[in-house]
């Protein structure tokens, strides 16, 4: 029971955190990372997109 | 239904790495210290996890991979060379079935070290390595943790997940990477991105530190109480007041005393009278003698050399209380007894220039994480705080890790070569961005206008 327990929580962690991966585009661009944090509003948008958005600080 | 389940989890990570090959790198590290093939009972025991895992880890990285910002630091030189030492020593060792033995699993170990860092060449790659190395050793502290907070402890009987007093689940040196793990736990608590910091993230952090603190106690492994010492001094180092953490880590200690299980007090009392304890005496005795050795072989016996030694000692025994108390010596004769010490592993194994090697490593380890931690130290404006952070907890790990090394044989272990190639990736991406402006990726902002990647400007 405590076995299951670990099991389950401990790899369903690192199955959350590799599924979470999948989405980070800073995972393989050191750049993206940049980008999104400098403009996190651009995030989601496409880049046509992008320039309509009033401007914000991060 | 254990098999069912890591089967499960093991495919489907093995899924995600066809849209990102890097998470076939994470899979081999949670493989390399879970043992996932140990765990189960039935299909999942006749698989070569470990072998499919690191044929896809590096696959992945050499056919599908980018190769930008991957850097081959002289770390990495080192392990490839304490490498090729080892197979030499390997080919002319004094015992040559158990070395080739040991040798199957300490070239994967070193060899995924020196490839590691080339695949950590961003730093949410990093941290997703360093969080999937604290998941894997807290899935094992974890369980053991709840064992012991049940009484399922005592020396070498603690059942972790693993059924097996050996390996990383042997009591001594899961303690050692239990409390080593600590320090990193408390980076992803405070610095992490894929988790960021939040009330669930360090409640989930607390419970993980007090069930690595709790793996000493339930195997009763003195080791792991000079770790834990290791570990409050250290944090003497990170913690604002000094003082208020002092008293309450004091207080906090007087009020586990009751709670503590008599087993463990009474053989945590034995730490500073080695000469009533057989195990603690064999020690300083093969120590002796694997300085002896060599002298006479300076470049090594090769792997598990040991199985040479032979010694007579006297072993004080007491007897009786009070008054009546009576010390008696008998002799002891014990042979092949292991080394019990990481350092003297490297002396009696690989010789002089092994240790030399090893204690390289870990030497410049230690000034480069230094270098780091004072380069981006709180009184710079334009610091790097994560990479401040993740140097330091890298180099508590690895001083607790030294430490524990002088009393248990864990010298290739791999969630120590593990901990140096997340060292030597870190110490590669900070040349990159403090040391060479020149480059494309470090030029496209200067340092002070860069804004933070974004694991770097999470509140704290």
């Amino acid at each position: 029971m405590i076995d299951i327990f670990t099991i389950l929580l401990s790899h369903g962690l690192i199955l959350l955190a590799a599924w979470k991966l999948l989405f980070r585009d800073d995972l393989d661009h050191e750049d993206a990372a940049i980008i999104e944090a400098s403009r996190p509003w651009l995030k989601d948008r496409a880049p046509a997109d992008a320039g309509e958005e009033p401007a914000a600080d991060a | 239904m254990r098999d069912l389940v890591l089967l499960a989890f093991i495919g489907a990570i093995l899924a995600l790495g066809f849209r990102r090959p890097f998470i076939w790198v994470l899979l081999y590290i949670y493989v390399d210290i879970v043992s996932p093939q140990e765990i189960g009972w039935g299909i999942i025991t006749s698989l070569h996890l470990s072998l499919v895992t690191f044929i896809a880890a590096f696959a992945g990285y050499v056919v599908l991979d980018s190769k930008h910002n991957s850097r081959f630091t002289l770390r990495q030189a080192l392990i490839v060379a304490l490498l090729a030492w080892c197979g030499y020593t390997t080919l002319g060792a004094a015992f040559q079935d158990s070395a080739w033995e040991k040798w199957t699993w300490v070239w994967k170990s070193m060899f995924f070290a020196a490839f590691l860092p080339l695949t950590l060449r961003t730093r949410l790659r990093l941290e997703s390595a360093v969080l999937v190395f604290a998941l894997a050793i807290g899935a094992i502290a974890i369980n053991g943790g709840i064992k012991t907070v049940f009484g399922g402890g005592g020396y070498g009987t603690l059942t972790l997940l693993v059924d097996d007093n050996s390996g990383i689940y042997e009591g001594s040196i899961i303690s050692t990477a239990a409390i080593a793990t600590i320090p990193l736990v408390l980076f992803l608590a405070r610095r992490g991105s894929l988790f960021p910091p939040g009330r669930a993230v360090w409640l989930f952090c607390a419970a993980l530190i007090f069930s690595c603190l709790l793996i000493p106690i339930g195997t009763n492994a003195r080791t792991g109480l000079v770790c834990i010492a290791v570990l409050g001094v250290l944090l003497m180092r990170q913690v604002r007041h000094r003082f208020a953490f002092a008293a309450l880590a004091g207080a906090a200690m007087l009020v586990a005393l009751p709670f503590l299980p008599q087993e463990f007090t009474e053989r945590m009392g034995t730490i500073t009278g080695f000469r009533g304890d057989e195990s603690a005496s064999t020690r300083i005795e093969v120590w002796k003698w694997t300085y002896e050795y060599a002298k006479e072989h300076p470049l090594g016996g090769g792997f598990d050399a040991y199985r040479a030694n032979s010694f007579t000692y006297q072993l004080a025994e007491v007897s009786g209380a009070g008054n009546n108390r009576r010390i008696s010596y008998s002799q002891v004769t014990d042979s092949a007894r292991a080394y019990h010490s990481s350092y003297f592993e490297m002396l009696g194994e690989q010789g002089w220039p092994g240790l030399a090697l090893w204690l390289a490593l870990h030497g410049l380890g230690l000034w480069q994480m230094e270098r780091i931690r004072r380069r981006e130290a709180p009184r710079r404006a334009d610091r790097d705080v994560w990479m401040h952070d993740l140097a330091t907890a890298l180099q508590h790990a690895q001083l607790i890790f030294l430490v524990g090394a002088a009393f248990v044989g864990i010298a290739y272990q791999s969630f120590m070569f593990l901990l140096i190639a997340m060292q030597c990736a870190l110490w590669s991406q900070w040349r990159l961005r403090r040391k060479a402006p020149g480059r494309p990726a470090a030029a496209q902002m200067p340092d002070d206008t860069r804004p933070a990647p974004r694991s770097a400007i999470n509140p704290v």
